[in-house]
């Protein structure tokens, strides 16, 4: 008995890592640089978008693509890499969305020494600076400030620039939440007939959500519009607004880009959302790798603006949803920095 | 006799404030929620000082009665095991499994399933197997209920993230969203629902063989299966039941939200668990029923919604939470009725 069930569980590792050696297996030394993307998962529909990414670009260039999952695992995404970067002896590029932020710095001096070219999109401790790295091209993140500004813009229109509005607000401690709601208030500035009368903050929880408004819709029933850190929340929001009879006359707005949403915005309950495209980012995130590999890009001599940054997100809204749902048939992977919003210090 | 008049009548008044104070004490003992109903008053009285008189507002009455109504039924839910002397953590899984699984077989946007009315017992049926699983656990293989159900928690939550791909899935059948906002009489239906659900738990633990059972086992175990409880059997029975009433709160916030995802479970335990700390139910085991329950509920519910109406800062309300739970906690309790404290 108990050796069956060790040798089940034999059978059972050979078969997850089985995968690992067939995709890179045949490759020797003088073979195609590998494009590979080190992520969290592929169960949910964000990452296993990162994926898609990858795939075109590796189409694009005739580049075999090896994706790594960790599982939320900071520890096995490192070993993976490692794992990968022995097996092509160097001869790849990677991609990587750090598991948690901490985990760029043993990576960072790991691809050092082996010299291999990677991007890493947004986690990074603030004071690790790219530039102390020969090998770490760039590290980009979506921009929170000009999500939030975009979010409240629309919103602020959809009823006239006068009125009250009241927002929610993600996890208190998560630094892209604080950037997101830095956006509402930037545009809360530049009107001053719009008042936001209360906020709370949701923790990016639906549930949360739902019961925070329904809360504040007690205090301030005469509110125009609720601006949301992100879609999850804004549709919690919608959800209350329905059960006192106003959702579509007082609209909502989050962040991420969910179907969701889009159907709220298509329905006219929703204004605004923001789509981070991880489509995009893979794709981008590999090319700009495997410039630096090729040659193309001088690492040593590019501006500190291309080696950190945040880049700009694709709006959404009424004008161009139906767009979006379709998906976009074709990205552009050659103009490396064309989504550069504001460098990251 | 002057002197032993004054006396006499000294005598008296003492005697009367004697009766007057031992008769407050006695409705005091007399209601087992008399604790509760105080605090429930102070919270109520801090809020509508500091809302103008908001806080008591039918309006907002109706909202924290329509709020509370789905942590109530959780409250109900757990405060069965914890009566029995057990834990069961498995309450954000079961949710996850039966609110995926509700999100699947109604009419969605990701599958071509339509269960329509079914769906009720069919998310009864899965949370209640679940719930058997945690008896299980516990009973025959002799697991802290404390672990096992943690752990069947977890594996659940998998299993609802497995096979809802970690998405949310957006229900396309409306009916159920109707009746959850609808009222009646002005009241919420879902908060007359979970008060109906606690009315059935208080005739079963207080006049029933097996409500009775239930305290013996929660008081002490070794002592009741001595005296011919069948102790294995009714902690397996009211896990199960338990397992029921979660899936049953899963399909009533898939309807809530209109889409069902496996995380809308998440930060469900802690209001439950400080419910049933609150509403006076002793997590030793024994003490407390489905009025605590009730009772606990509308407190924790009531201290948010204040929370947000006073407008206290959102960085604050964690620490202001915490500390009023204590408080209210320390208000509460009855020290005579529990021995041990964990």
């Amino acid at each position: 008995m108990k050796k069956r069930g060790l040798l089940i569980i034999a059978l059972a590792m050979l078969v997850l890592v089985t995968p690992l050696f067939a995709q890179g297996g045949k490759e020797a030394a003088a073979s195609p640089t590998t494009l590979s993307i080190a992520i969290r998962t592929l169960t949910n529909p964000y990452q296993a978008n990162y994926k898609v990414g990858a795939d075109m670009l590796g189409e694009l260039e005739g580049l075999p693509v090896v994706t790594l999952t960790c599982e939320g695992s900071s520890e096995k995404q490192l070993n993976d890499v490692r794992a990968l970067v022995a097996k092509t002896n160097g001869n790849v590029v990677f991609m990587i969305d750090p598991n948690e932020s901490p985990n760029v710095i043993p990576l960072a001096r790991e691809l050092d020494a082996a010299g291999v070219y990677w991007v890493s999109w947004w986690n990074k401790p603030e004071d690790v600076k790219v530039w102390d790295y020969k090998n770490w091209v760039s590290h980009i993140s979506f921009d929170g400030i000009s999500a939030g500004e975009f979010t409240a813009e629309t919103l602020f229109k959809s009823f006239g620039y006068e009125g009250k509005i009241i927002a929610l607000q993600g996890l208190l401690s998560n630094s892209i939440a604080q950037d997101r709601f830095v956006g509402l208030q930037n545009i809360l500035k530049k009107h001053p007939k719009v008042q936001m009368v209360a906020f709370e903050a949701a923790d990016w929880d639906r549930t949360i959500a739902y019961e925070k408004t329904r809360n504040m819709l007690v205090a301030h029933p005469d509110i125009k519009g609720i601006w949301a850190a992100n879609d999850n929340m804004a549709l919690g929001a919608l959800e209350a607004l329905r059960a006192v009879g106003r959702a579509g006359q007082v609209l909502v707005t989050g962040v991420d880009g969910t179907t969701e949403i889009y159907e709220a915005i298509k329905k006219g309950e929703a204004a605004a959302t923001v789509y981070n495209d991880s489509t995009y980012q893979a794709g981008i995130g590999l090319a700009i790798a495997l410039a630096a590999k090729n040659g193309e890009l001088d690492v040593a001599k590019m501006p500190k603006d291309q080696r950190q940054f945040f880049a700009e997100a694709t709006n959404v809204d009424i004008n161009n949803v139906d767009e979006i749902m379709k998906g976009a048939s074709s990205y552009d992977f050659e103009n490396l920095f064309a989504s550069f919003s504001r460098p990251m210090n | 006799m002057k002197t032993k008049n004054s006396r006499s009548l000294e005598n008296i008044s003492t005697l009367r404030s004697k009766v007057s104070a031992s008769a407050v004490g006695k409705l005091y003992h007399s209601i087992p929620i008399s604790g509760q109903i105080i605090s429930l008053g102070i919270v109520a009285l801090i809020f509508s000082l500091g809302t103008n008189g908001q806080f008591l507002h039918i309006s907002n009455i109706m909202t924290v009665l329509g709020l509370s109504a789905i942590p109530m039924i959780l409250c109900l839910a757990v405060h069965q095991v914890i009566i029995l002397g057990a834990m069961d953590l498995s309450l954000e899984g079961i949710v996850a499994i039966t609110a995926v699984s509700a999100g699947l077989l109604l009419k969605n946007s990701v599958t071509a399933n339509d269960v329509g009315l079914w769906i009720i017992p069919i998310v009864m049926l899965i949370g209640g197997l679940a719930g058997l699983v945690n008896g299980l656990l516990n009973t025959k293989l002799r697991m802290p209920s404390f672990i096992s159900t943690l752990g069947m928690s977890w594996t659940l939550f998998g299993v609802a993230i497995m096979i809802s791909k970690g998405s949310s899935i957006p229900l396309r059948d409306l009916r159920f969203q109707k009746v959850i906002i609808s009222e009646f009489l002005g009241i919420p239906t879902v908060f007359i629902l979970a008060i109906l659900l606690g009315l059935v738990l208080y005739i079963m633990q207080n006049k029933t063989k097996l409500g009775k059972h239930m305290y013996a086992i929660g008081g002490n175990e070794i002592l009741a299966k001595q005296a011919g409880v069948k102790v294995d059997r009714i902690k397996i029975s009211i896990f199960g039941l338990t397992g029921m009433i979660y899936g049953l709160a899963g399909l009533l916030l898939v309807a809530r939200l209109n889409s069902s995802a496996a995380r809308y479970g998440n930060n469900l335990l802690f209001p439950a668990m400080t419910a049933v700390a609150v509403g006076g139910v002793s997590l030793s085991g024994g003490v407390g029923g489905a009025l605590n329950a009730v009772i606990g509920t509308i407190i924790v519910v009531a201290l948010n919604n204040g929370l947000v109406l006073m407008q206290i800062n959102p960085y604050m309300q964690s620490a202001v939470n915490g500390i009023v739970l204590i408080s209210a906690v320390a208000l509460t309790i009855d020290r005579n009725k529990i021995g041990i404290i964990k």
